[in-house]
């Protein structure tokens, strides 16, 4: 065993060649839950491609998202959980995912069935979107209504 | 000795190593790398031991002399002790 380094992730990929460690945040649900699931991230050696999850840093964040696709000079960029897409430079890019623990289960990247749900969850954005702008317009119209009730209640007394 | 909850053992490309889950990913950000040796007291310390029963249990898993297992034993244990690994 060995002592414990305190160093960045770049630094890790660089002397180990892996960095193997939590997830935090909600930006890819459902495939990782934040603080529960384990990912283990390796160099990026070669252009990342479409399904590929890169890990690059946002200010003093990291940020783990999937390539939607190749641009020139860095790639279409968004989370399984985001509804925004992000152009991220290539150089920007330093690691990718290449397999990790769900509830404790050990996933490759490279399995066919996970790359079956990171296609049908890229397909399906659109339709998800959908519904959380209706969510949001139906929650909206909720909330005026209730207004608009507890004021003419407010008013007949 | 007994090490803290909140860790769980990976086996990643034949090297085992420890990261924080829950709570404790919160305060501890990092993953440990561990020999052959150290995941098996890894696992044998996250049930209540003694340094004595973690020498005798090393030594029945290798074949390893008495004074080596309780040097690296203690070692081990010094390292979960000056990281706050233990409980």
């Amino acid at each position: 065993m060995e002592t414990v380094e305190k160093l960045k992730i770049e630094d890790v990929l660089r002397e180990k060649g892996v960095y193997v460690g939590p997830t935090v945040g909600v930006s890819m649900l459902p495939m990782l839950k934040s603080r529960r699931d384990t990912v283990v991230i390796r160099p990026k050696t070669e252009r990342l491609k479409r399904l590929d999850v890169a890990l690059y840093r946002r200010g003093e964040a990291y940020v783990l998202h999937r390539v939607l696709a190749r641009e020139e000079g860095g790639y279409l960029i968004r989370g399984d959980n985001c509804y925004s897409d992000e152009h991220i430079p290539e150089d920007d890019v330093f690691g990718v995912l290449t397999e990790f623990f769900r509830k404790g289960k050990h996933i490759l990247c490279t399995d066919k069935k996970y790359l079956k749900y990171a296609e049908k969850r890229i397909k399906t954005y659109k339709t998800r979107r959908f519904f959380v702008i209706f969510k949001g317009k139906i929650k909206g119209a909720i909330r005026k209504i209730v207004r608009i009730f507890i004021r003419k209640k407010k008013s007949v007394r | 000795m007994k090490i803290k909850k909140g860790f769980v053992l990976r086996e990643v490309g034949g090297e085992t190593v420890v990261v924080p889950v829950g709570e404790l990913s919160k305060t501890f950000h990092g993953m440990i790398n561990l020999n052959e040796t150290g995941a098996f007291l890894w696992r044998f310390y996250t049930v209540d031991h003694t340094i004595e029963e973690g020498v005798e249990a090393l030594c029945g898993e290798y074949e390893v002399e008495k004074e080596t297992a309780a040097a690296d034993v203690e070692k081990f244990a010094a390292i979960l002790t000056n990281n706050g690994f233990i409980e």
